[in-house]
């Protein structure tokens, strides 16, 4: 008894030891990011906490960029996409996982190929793409190569061949459309993956930066992303503050979402544990 | 299930653009018609790579040229750094939407003229004021603006060259003399180990390594008198027994002389050290003034850099461009902003407001100017220095030969290779890349 719980508990320890280390090295640049942000430029790097702090890198890196409006057409985008996504994700994946139709396969293969293609290289021809649409400079032209997502499809189709024939067929007898069987079989039972694909997805688009710069061309398009990156100034070294402070201005409601809503997902992943 | 029908839109892309291609115009004609209530659009795309609120100084400028010229509406586009920008650039020709005009790394120039996407300014200008403008910059500037040939492909906007930086409080407190920076590379050594012992500084000098060593690496070499690059940027001459005792100097300030950190030293955080009373001395570009003069808690100075055989550094920085793709009336339009920009008051006003070398002689002699030196006399250094810079390597095929020549000098720094090996490897390297290019 004592032999067996004694080893247990040293491992634990050292467990729980190792969790602390990465969780600190995982949180410790985001820590900094905060702390610079509201530190005076001369004392940014060093760790006296009782002065120099202040709120004037916030403010002038606000004022340096029309922000309000960047951040206005950063969430139509993230929002307006993810729901893109999943709406064609769902219904491609739905077709894809239980339906037999000539050609299924090589679709889906296709669809799997997507998933190894690096965005980068596609930027001229989504450029293309998007200027003859007519939709260059505009928030669906920023969204429009990103509206199919072979990740959507792929994750949502793996979700829906796990659920169970017998509570299809339930719903068949019950005289269910196959719409019906998809919105009150299929997508409770898929809640977490698709809460999860939308988070994943949010993040992206809402970090996402070089194609967003490309296509769009005035401040009425463009995405927060692109209003911080002129202080990492290239040419005169880093502005820390500036960049810091134009950091926390990115990601601060992203992270303020999550942590208000991380009870929910994290109910939400458990629940599908459970099922 | 939607597969993107890429293939397709390609297609009735290309079609849209030969549609396109075929109509012509008299660019002459077309901006006379052109008036306030349906005026030339034009594009032009900008990179900001130094601090401050740029982006205002830019809206300033071109509504005043708007006003100016009814005629002529220009939607001003900031486009990231100078590589976001170059990739947006490269993204729109491809896909058929090119801007008229960018500012670009004046590098770019021969790669540019390889893809066949810019024009030069002489076919473009109309009469002997416009012909005039294109001989109104300093040479050094134009020396990466012009070809062999003496056509102008760039034009000057916003420039810069290498100078050093000193702290004159850790001088005088090592009983240097505070207003006296060294002026050869012996002096450099002895200053740099002097304030290194009696400070509390770490370094006694930082010449930064990362991101674009060759600049650095060539302000060295021309220092010790030696060229790197033919004009026609068909030829490098890497190999050379100058450039490789310009590449042992660097090393030794570390590995000798112990005044200079070893292995690579960040770009970007070397002015931070400098603030911070890490290091007695910087080298690095006059874009840093504003950076430095409103962050440093002491006195500091600004001179040009130390002679080695020589005075010297390259220049560097970004022109404007004309792209091919446009009208001749968008390309007339795009080339009278860009002489509105670059006449001495806007050249000076983007200069003070951004620390660039204001690149035609005239804008030094504005009242704006004039005032903003008698007060920050640093400022002037780097014009001064003009007369001792060479022109940037600036070469076909840039991107790979930057790589070869980078590769090769962090090699040495960090120790992998010997100074001799690296460089008569980076030339062989670089041989047969270049060698397509010379007849």
């Amino acid at each position: 008894m004592i032999r067996t719980s004694r080893l247990p508990r040293i491992s634990d320890k050292i467990e729980v030891g190792m969790a602390w280390l990465l969780g600190f090295l995982w949180i410790a640049p985001l820590v900094y990011v905060f702390w610079a942000a509201f530190r005076e430029p001369a004392v940014a790097l060093t760790l006296n906490p009782f002065q120099g702090w202040t709120l004037d890198n916030i403010e002038s890196v606000w004022n340096s960029a029309p922000f309000d409006r960047y951040f206005q057409n950063t969430v139509l985008l993230v929002t307006g996409l993810a729901t893109t996504q999943l709406v064609l994700g769902i219904l491609a994946a739905y077709a894809l996982a239980r339906y037999n139709f000539p050609g299924r396969d090589i679709l889906f293969a296709f669809v799997l190929l997507q998933l190894m293609i690096f965005p980068e290289i596609l930027l001229t021809e989504n450029f293309r793409l998007v200027s003859n649409l007519g939709l260059q400079d505009t928030i669906p032209g920023i969204a429009i190569p990103y509206a199919a997502s072979a990740f959507c499809i792929f994750l949502m189709r793996q979700q829906f061949k796990a659920v169970p024939k017998e509570l299809v067929e339930a719903a068949e007898i019950e005289g269910a459309s196959r719409l019906e069987t998809l919105w009150k079989v299929y997508l409770p039972l898929a809640r977490p993956t698709i809460v999860a694909f939308g988070l994943v997805s949010v993040s992206f688009h809402w970090n996402n930066f070089l194609w967003p710069l490309v296509i769009t061309r005035s401040p009425e398009s463009r995405p927060v992303t692109v209003g911080i990156v002129r202080f990492l100034s290239p040419e005169t070294g880093i502005d820390f503050t500036s960049l810091t402070a134009g950091t926390v201005i990115v990601v601060t409601p992203l992270l303020a979402l999550f942590l208000l809503t991380q009870r929910q997902f994290i109910q939400s992943f458990m629940r599908s544990g459970i099922k | 299930m939607r597969i993107r029908p890429t293939s397709t839109v390609a297609a009735v892309a290309a079609l849209a653009l030969l549609t396109a291609a075929c109509g012509s115009d008299d660019g002459e004609s077309a901006l006379e018609e052109a008036t306030a209530d349906n005026p030339i659009e034009i594009t032009m795309y900008y990179p900001i790579a130094v601090g401050g609120p740029l982006q205002e100084v830019v809206d300033g400028l071109i509504d005043d040229f708007m006003a100016e010229n009814p005629e002529i509406a220009v939607q001003a586009v900031y486009s990231g750094n100078y590589d976001e920008t170059m990739v947006s650039v490269q993204t729109a020709v491809d896909g058929g939407d090119a801007p008229v005009t960018s500012v670009l790394l004046s590098t770019e120039m021969f790669q540019l003229i390889d893809d066949d996407m810019i024009v030069p300014f002489d076919d473009v200008v109309t009469n002997d004021d416009e012909r005039e403008w294109l001989d109104s910059f300093y040479d050094a500037f134009m020396a990466n603006s012009r070809d062999h040939e003496g056509r102008t492909w760039g034009i000057p906007f916003q420039r810069s060259t290498i100078v050093q930086y000193w702290n004159k409080d850790l001088f005088e407190e090592a009983g240097l003399d505070p207003d006296h920076a060294p002026q050869t590379w012996d002096e450099l050594v002895e200053i740099a180990q002097q304030v290194q012992q009696e400070t509390g500084a770490r370094w006694g000098v930082q010449i930064p390594s990362s991101g674009f060593p060759y600049w650095l690496f060539q302000a060295l070499t021309t220092q010790n008198d030696v060229e790197i690059v033919s004009a026609d940027g068909t030829e490098v001459y890497f190999d050379q027994p100058a450039v490789v005792e310009a590449l042992e100097f660097w090393l030794s300030l570390s590995a000798d002389h112990g005044v200079h950190p070893s292995g690579i030293v960040d770009w970007g955080t070397t002015p931070e050290d400098f603030l911070q009373g890490q290091t007695a001395m910087i080298w690095t570009t006059t874009g840093n003034l504003t950076n430095v003069r409103d962050n440093a808690t002491f006195d500091f100075g600004v001179d040009m850099l130390p002679e080695g055989v020589r005075r010297g550094s390259p220049t560097g920085g970004g022109n404007f461009f004309l792209f091919a793709d446009a009208s001749e009336a968008e390309q007339v339009a795009a080339m009278r902003l860009i002489r509105y920009l670059t006449q001495p008051e806007q050249a000076a006003e983007w200069g003070i407001a951004t620390g660039y070398v204001a690149p035609l002689p005239e804008a030094w002699e504005t009242a704006a100017m004039e005032e903003y030196v008698s007060g920050f006399p640093e400022a002037a250094v780097a014009r001064d220095q003009l007369d001792y810079a060479v022109r940037e390597l600036s070469t076909y095929a840039r991107g790979q030969i930057y790589e070869i020549l980078n590769d090769a000098l962090q090699g040495a720094i960090v120790g992998d290779m010997t100074p001799e090996e690296a460089m008569r490897h980076a030339q062989e390297q670089a041989d047969n890349v270049l060698g397509v290019y010379q007849n």
